[in-house]
C-alpha cells in the first residue's frame, strides 16, 4: 500500500486525459499542451509531449492515434478506499450526503480514536445536531448553485439578525473546530457562525460573475525574534499559515514581517504574547501600544506575587 | 544523470521543502547540500511543482528562495504536488494503460495472455516498440493486485487477473473529499481522489490552516496502517542532538496532532526500554512495518493514562505530575475570557471565587509546556503557582523581561 506511487502521479493523470481524448478521436497537439498545463507541473511540457509523440512511450502515434480501446480508468486503490472508510466514522461526514456503497467490506485506514488533536478547542460545532446539519447543507447548496440566502441568526452578543445575502465561502478552522459562512461583498459583508444560524432558506440564483470577493483589511506586524529555547522553529511553525518574510540579522536574531487579517488582531496579539520576551514587536506603534496595555493591566498583580 | 522533475526518493526533497516553507531566509550557500548542483536541481523541481508559490528576493548575502503561501486564500494544499512527482519507467506507464485497457471489459486473463495481447494488439501499432516480456507483465500484475487495483483468482493451475470491483460513487463524495483533503492528516489521499474527478469545487476556505504536515504524509500513512493492523514498526529518527540517525523498534499507538502548528507526533511504545515515547513525525526519516505486536493491549491501556496528564506532548523527565494553579481576574464585561479558559483549558478545572476572580487548576506532566498559553492571559493573572517552581520563576522572569523590553515600569 504505497502512498508515494506513480499511479497517483500528475504524469499518469495527464497522460490518461490525453489518451482519453485520443480514444474519442479528436486529440490535437494544442490539447496535449493544454492538458499538461492543467494536470501536471510547470516543466512537464518539456517532457511529456516529446516522450509521447516520439514513441518512447508507445501509447500514442504521431498521427494522434492510440491502441487503447477505452478511455483510461482505474478502480480506486485499497489506500483510497481505506481512507474514505475512515471518514465515515468522522462526525463531520454527516454534513455531506455521501453514498457508502462499495465500502462495506473495507477496513478503515484509521479509527477516530487513533488521532488526537491535543490543542483543539473544546467548544466545537455540534456536527451531529439535525438542525445544524440542515443549516449546513442549505448553505452548501447556496454555494454550489450560486444562490442567495435568507438567514436568521444570533450574533455573538446574543442579538438576533435577519439577512438576505450572497454566500462566498464556508470557512473552517480546525483549531476552533467551527464553520463560519463568509458573506460576499456588497451591502452585507461579514461572517456568520453556522452554529448560530436559527433559520435559513434558499433564495434566487445570483450571478457568479458579479460575486464580490469579501475584502478583508490586512495589516502588518514586524518583530525581532531571539532564537532561544528553540523559539525560531516554534515561531516559524506557529505563524507558518500567514504570509511572512523572515530576515536573518545574526546567528541568534531574526526580523519577521507578518501579514494578518485586521479582524484577527486580538488573536495575533495574544499569540505574540505567548512567546514572551523571545519576540519583540518593533512596528507598528499601535501594535506595541496593545502589548503595553496588557502589560500595564498585568502590573497591578505583580506586587501580590512578590 | 540527466535532470528530471520527477523523483524516486522523497526523503531528500522533503527537507528542502520544509526549509523553503518554514524558514525562508537561507541563501543557497546555507543549505547542507552535497553540491551546488544538488541544491539547484531540488529548487528547480520545487519551482516546477509549486509554480506561483515559490518566491525569491535578493539580499546582500545572496538570493533567498522561499515558499510563500497565505493558507487562508488557498483552497488546495500545494505541497501535495510533491507526492504526485514519483518517477517511473517506460514499462511502468505503458503497462499501466495497456493492462487496465485490456481488462476493462471485465475479462479475467493470465499474465501470459495479457503479454500476448500487448504484443499483438498494442505494441504492433509502433514499429520500434520493444517487446515486453511476460515476467515484467507478471510483476506489474502482482504489484497492482497488492495495491487493490486488480484481483487475482486461481482457475485450476492458471492464475488470472481482472479489475477489482469499484462500486463507489465518487461524485457523491466530491464536497466531502474536498473538505477532508485539507483537514485530514492524510488528506493527500483525498487530493489523489480529487484528481480523478472532472471539476473542483470552490466552496471551502480555511483559517488556522497549517499545510506543512503534508510532507510527512507517507510516514503518517504507514504508521496508521501499522496501528490498524496491530504491527510493530522500525523507525529511523533524525535527532538534532545526535550526530547519527537513531533506529528504534516501536509499537505505534496514537497520532497526536497540533492544531496550532500543524505538527504531528507518533505516540509509541519503544521496545528496547519498554516505555512510551512521542516521536515528532517530521523527525522520522523512514518507517517500516514489522511483525504483529504482541502485548499491544497493555501499552494501549498505558497510553490512555499517559495521554490523560499531557498538556501538549511532553511527559517531562520522569513522567511525574505537577500541580499548577492560576488565579485570573475576569470582569463581567470580559466573559469571553472565561469562555476561553473553558474551551482551551483542557482537563483543568475552573472554580469561581469572590470578586470576579477564578481559579484554574490542573495536574500535568510538564507544566513548562503551559507557559505560552498562560502568557496569553497577560493582564489578568493575579497569581500563578506550581509545584514545579521553575515554571513560576520562568513566567515572572520573562514578564520582567517584557517590561524592560517595552519600557514599562515594574
Amino acid at each position: 500500500m504505497m502512498l508515494f506511487s506513480e499511479v497517483y502521479g500528475s504524469y499518469f493523470n495527464a497522460v490518461a486525459a490525453i489518451l482519453s481524448k485520443a480514444v474519442s478521436g479528436d486529440l490535437t497537439k494544442t490539447d496535449i499542451y493544454d492538458i499538461i498545463g492543467d494536470k501536471a507541473f510547470a516543466e512537464s511540457t518539456l517532457n511529456i509531449p516529446n516522450t509521447l509523440l516520439s514513441g518512447k512511450w508507445p501509447l500514442l502515434t504521431e498521427q494522434m492515434h492510440t491502441p487503447l480501446k477505452h478511455a483510461p480508468s482505474m478502480p480506486l486503490t485499497t489506500l483510497q478506499k481505506r481512507w474514505l472508510k475512515s471518514l465515515l466514522s468522522d462526525p463531520r461526514i454527516r454534513l455531506f450526503d455521501v453514498s457508502c456503497e462499495g465500502l462495506e467490506d473495507v477496513k478503515p485506514l484509521y479509527e477516530q480514536d487513533d488521532i488526537v488533536y491535543f490543542d483543539q478547542y473544546r467548544d466545537g460545532d455540534p456536527f451531529e445536531d439535525p438542525s445544524y446539519i440542515q443549516h449546513f447543507r442549505t448553505v452548501l447548496t447556496t454555494l454550489r448553485e450560486h444562490r442567495d440566502l435568507y438567514v436568521r441568526f444570533q450574533s455573538g452578543k446574543g442579538r438576533q439578525h435577519v439577512w438576505e445575502c450572497t454566500p462566498y465561502r464556508l470557512e473552517y478552522s480546525l483549531k476552533d473546530d467551527k464553520f463560519r459562512l463568509i458573506i460576499s461583498g456588497g451591502d452585507r459583508p461579514g461572517t456568520i457562525n453556522i452554529a448560530r444560524i436559527m433559520e435559513c432558506v434558499l433564495l434566487d440564483e445570483s450571478d457568479p460573475e458579479t460575486l464580490e470577493i469579501p475584502a478583508r483589511e490586512k495589516a502588518n506586524v514586524v518583530f525581532e525574534l531571539t532564537d532561544e529555547r528553540n523559539a525560531l522553529e516554534r515561531a516559524m511553525l506557529h505563524f507558518s499559515h500567514l504570509e511572512k518574510e523572515t530576515i536573518k540579522l545574526d546567528d541568534q536574531h531574526y526580523r519577521v514581517i507578518l501579514t494578518y487579517n485586521k479582524d484577527d488582531e486580538t488573536e495575533l496579539l495574544i499569540r505574540i504574547l505567548s512567546f514572551g520576551p523571545m519576540i519583540r514587536v518593533t512596528e507598528p506603534a499601535s501594535f506595541i501600544e496593545l502589548i503595553r496595555e496588557r502589560l500595564d493591566m498585568q502590573k497591578k498583580y505583580l506586587s501580590s506575587q512578590e | 544523470m540527466a535532470y528530471s522533475e520527477l523523483i524516486k526518493d522523497f526523503s531528500k526533497i522533503r527537507n528542502y521543502m520544509r526549509q523553503f516553507y518554514v524558514y525562508g531566509f537561507k541563501t543557497r550557500g546555507e543549505y547542507e547540500a552535497k553540491s551546488a548542483r544538488s541544491y539547484d536541481n531540488e529548487k528547480r523541481r520545487i519551482e516546477s511543482w509549486l509554480g506561483e508559490y515559490m518566491s525569491f528576493r535578493q539580499e546582500s548575502a545572496g538570493k533567498i528562495s522561499y515558499i510563500s503561501v497565505d493558507s487562508g486564500k488557498v483552497g488546495h494544499n500545494p505541497l501535495y504536488n510533491a507526492f504526485k512527482a514519483k518517477s517511473f519507467t517506460t514499462n511502468d506507464i505503458v503497462l499501466n494503460f495497456f493492462i487496465l485497457d485490456i481488462l476493462q471489459d471485465g475479462e479475467s486473463l493470465s499474465a501470459s495472455e495479457i503479454t500476448d495481447i500487448i504484443a499483438e494488439d498494442y505494441l504492433s501499432y509502433f514499429s520500434e516498440a520493444k517487446i515486453i516480456d511476460e515476467a515484467t507483465v507478471r510483476n506489474k500484475l502482482k504489484e497492482y493486485e497488492k495495491e487493490g487495483i486488480l484481483k487475482a483468482a486461481k482457475d485450476g493451475r492458471r492464475l488470472t487477473y481482472s479489475l477489482e470491483q469499484d462500486k463507489i460513487d465518487l461524485s457523491s463524495w466530491q464536497e466531502a473529499i474536498d473538505f477532508f483533503s485539507e483537514t485530514d492528516p492524510v488528506g493527500v489521499i483525498g487530493s489523489f481522489l480529487l484528481d480523478k474527478l472532472p471539476d473542483r469545487s470552490h466552496v471551502f476556505s480555511y483559517k488556522h490552516h497549517y499545510i506543512l504536515h503534508a510532507l510527512e504524509s507517507d510516514i503518517l500513512c504507514t504508521a496508521l496502517d501499522c496501528m490498524s493492523r496491530d504491527l510493530k514498526a522500525t523507525i529511523t529518527l533524525n535527532s538534532p542532538r545526535k550526530k547519527d540517525m537513531q533506529v528504534y523498534e516501536i509499537i505505534p499507538l496514537r497520532i497526536a496532532m497540533s492544531t496550532e502548528t500543524g505538527r504531528g507526533y507518533l505516540l509509541a511504545a519503544e521496545m528496547s526500554h519498554k516505555r512510551l515515547n512521542m516521536y515528532r513525525l517530521d523527525r522520522i526519516e523512514e518507517i517500516t512495518p514489522g511483525e504483529v505486536a504482541a502485548g499491544k493491549a497493555k501499552y494501549m491501556s498505558d497510553a490512555e493514562v499517559y495521554i490523560k496528564y499531557l498538556w501538549n506532548t511532553s511527559s517531562g523527565r520522569n513522567q511525574s505530575t505537577y500541580h499548577l494553579e492560576m488565579i485570573l481576574h475576569i470582569e463581567d464585561s470580559d466573559e469571553h475570557i472565561l469562555r476561553r479558559l473553558e474551551r482551551e483549558g483542557k482537563h483543568g478545572s475552573i472554580t469561581a471565587l469572590e470578586d470576579n476572580r477564578y481559579r484554574y487548576s490542573i495536574d500535568v506532566y510538564d507544566a513548562g509546556e503551559m507557559i505560552p498559553w498562560i502568557r496569553t492571559f497577560t493582564g489578568r493573572i493575579e497569581k500563578l503557582s506550581c509545584t514545579n517552581p521553575s515554571v513560576t520563576e520562568t513566567f515572572y522572569h520573562d514578564l520582567d523581561a517584557l517590561y524592560d523590553m517595552y519600557g514599562g515600569e515594574k
